[in-house]
């Protein structure tokens, strides 16, 4: 199995970009590393100068051949449609992927693409052909998605209310509801009317039948993910640091453990008592009146990642604000010397 | 904007779009009105904007004069049973509204429709004058405003297409209800408020009353050759690091058609303070 490095946290913190530069260093340091991201947005293609469009969904591309780095943007659907047929022999799987519940599921619940991802993630690790591979979550809910969705489709798709509901098909396809369900059947009927309710039904039917195949490979998933190296990236900001600590809130639920929780766009800390130029010139004053402004905002970054960081319990890593993000791969890894202390936590495992 | 009475704020997680919402409430309630906020999925944001921990479906009355609540769904879900379709509350029980609440969450739409249908039903009950909602960000948004339509074409007799119907008309009145597009002035949530105003434009499915662009920081009077003049050091670290954002900030909100602008408040300030504060811009601004 490979190593799995898992980058989460809020969307715009600079995930992908972290994720482009531990994966372009720990390649540079002679291991074999994939680098996967589900953000759709093109940044860490146009980071890694390689082009992700290509034409197979979800094959990895060769970003530099001498130090074996590949990356690869997940392409759900493609993911999903994978697994259903994995799953579920031909003609059920060609009816679940025809019906638009079937396809409103696999889009409306952020737990049926994360799971798409970590079924993915899983099979490259399984291959061997990395000895890394770096992960960069979907956003949705601080990437706590991820880690719960192997658990929650099994919820779904095994759970009683989903037997309680559905009864047998009749030759036809007509569903004969279960007795004990017909009451709520009733009310349902009212509601979204007895076509709609039929639809559904026979689509919840259907969906049992991923259910062993998915149960197995969940369980899986969630051993992997256990002992994956997790960093969660925030940045200053209500947003991000609320995400985050939603993040560690749900982390009892989930069995992981995170390396660190990395604070990016970091202000240097000899900002909070710097006092700008002396001099009178109104070139010195602006910049004085600006340092003072910034001085109280290099303060209270300070204060609001160690404070987070002892209310989490969990290792800081400062990850300083650039002027410019990286645009190519010397620029990252030339990054990467920013993340010598990130890098020492993954390899330290 | 504020004499509309259904006021939906959106933008993309993180913006500030509930310190923005309670802040239109403040402001409302500055004016006069009576004020609902309704909170539909983050139910801490904008209780902590209003200096509480949670909010119930239940409004609470805060001291500063408006009334909130959060619209948990499965209250909202029950509700809708018993008020539209009218189901006596003691009829279902947990597992009959537990196993409703499966196909609700199942069928496309339905359970947006549910959701948004809170809000706009208190706007109709006219216990309020404006209601504002702390809408779902704006990843979500199209699904909530589509949701009606997508109800009206699957569900072909259901009671529930009814709802659809007039809650797709009440949200398309641009006298009744207007959507408020918050971002902040970088590249992530302004490309996803062109993308939205893109796609509002096309679908007509309810009017944007004002695009509102939060913790703008303010110009510096001086350019980077200017700073050549000047030894190295923190200051001019901090003045590099202020006109980088300035830069990233117009080139962030350059291409979209801002209304409102709100300062980044520098330093420490609670959420209500943060709410407060900008309540009075907002009194400047509208």
């Amino acid at each position: 199995m490979s190593e799995i490095v898992v980058i989460t946290g809020a969307g715009g913190v600079g995930k992908t970009t972290l994720s482009a530069s531990i994966g372009t260093a720990l390649a540079a340091a002679g291991q074999r590393t994939l680098i996967i991201t589900v953000d759709p947005a093109r940044r860490l293609a146009d980071a890694l100068g390689v082009s992700l469009d290509g034409a197979a969904p979800n094959r990895p591309t060769r970003v530099d051949d001498v130090a074996e780095l590949d990356a690869l943007m997940l392409d759900l659907t493609a993911s999903w449609e994978a697994i259903t047929r994995r799953h579920t022999d031909p003609q059920i799987a060609d009816r679940l992927l025809e019906n638009p519940y079937f396809r409103a599921v696999a889009d409306r619940f952020p737990a049926a693409q994360s799971y798409a991802a970590g079924e993915q993630v899983a099979e490259f690790a399984d291959s061997r052909a990395w000895d890394v591979i770096v992960v960069d979550t979907p956003p949705a809910a601080g990437g706590i998605d991820f880690f719960m969705a192997p658990r929650q489709m099994q919820d779904l798709i095994g759970g009683r209310m989903l037997r309680w509901l559905t009864g047998a098909r009749i030759p036809g396809r007509r569903l004969l509801y279960r007795t004990t369900a017909r009451p709520m059947l009733r009310l349902a009927d009212a509601v979204l009317g007895s076509a709609l309710l039929e639809e559904i039904a026979d689509f919840l039917l259907d969906l049992r039948n991923l259910y062993d195949g998915m149960a197995a490979r969940a369980a899986a998933i969630e051993r992997m993910l256990t002992t994956a190296t997790v960093l969660v990236v925030s940045t200053d900001g209500p947003g991000p640091m609320r995400e985050a600590g939603r993040f560690f809130r749900s982390l009892p639920e989930i069995a992981v453990s995170p390396a660190a929780l990395v604070f990016n766009r970091a202000l240097p800390d000899s900002w909070i008592t710097a006092r700008g130029p002396q001099g009178s010139s109104p070139l010195e004053q602006a910049v004085r009146d600006n340092m003072a402004r910034w001085s109280t905002e290099a303060r209270r970054n300070r204060d609001a990642r160690e404070a987070m960081a002892a209310r989490l319990e969990v290792p800081l890593v400062t990850v300083p604000w650039l002027r410019q993000a990286p645009r190519d791969l010397i620029a990252l890894q030339a990054l990467a010397g920013e993340h010598s202390g990130l890098l020492s936590l993954i390899q330290d495992d | 904007m504020l004499d509309r009475k259904l006021i939906i704020v959106s933008g993309k997680g993180g913006v500030g779009k509930s310190a923005i919402a309670v802040a239109l409430g403040l402001r409302a309630q500055r004016a006069g009105k009576r004020v609902l906020i309704s909170a539909m999925l983050e139910h801490t944001g904008a209780a902590i904007h209003l200096g509480a921990d949670q909010l119930t479906y239940q409004p609470t009355d805060f001291a500063s004069g408006v009334a909130a609540m959060s619209v948990e769904r499965s209250a909202a879900l029950e509700e809708y049973l018993r008020v539209q379709m009218r189901v006596p509350a003691a009829a279902p029980t947990r597992a009959l509204s537990r196993a409703m609440q499966v196909l609700v969450d199942t069928a496309p739409g339905v359970r947006e429709v549910i959701s948004m249908g809170k809000p706009i039903f208190d706007t109709w009950q006219g216990n309020y004058d404006v209601v504002i909602v702390d809408a779902p960000p704006l990843g979500q948004l199209m699904s909530y405003l589509r949701a009606p339509a997508v109800v009206a074409s699957l569900v072909p007799t259901g009671g529930i297409k009814v709802q659809a119907g007039r809650m797709a008309d009440a949200l398309a009145d641009t006298e009744t209800s207007t959507l408020v597009l918050v971002t902040t002035p970088e590249e992530l949530p302004a490309a996803e408020t062109s993308e939205a105003l893109r796609q509002l434009e096309a679908e007509h499915l309810i009017r944007v009353g004002a695009v509102i662009a939060n913790r703008v920081i303010p110009p510096l009077a001086v350019s980077e050759s200017d700073l050549t003049t000047l030894a190295a050091g923190p200051g001019r670290d901090a003045a590099l690091h202020h006109l980088a954002l300035w830069e990233a900030q117009q080139a962030a909100l350059d291409p979209l058609p801002i209304d409102i602008w709100l300062p980044y408040l520098f330093g420490v300030h609670t959420p209500q303070e943060v709410a407060a504060q900008l309540a009075d811009f907002l009194e400047d601004a509208t």
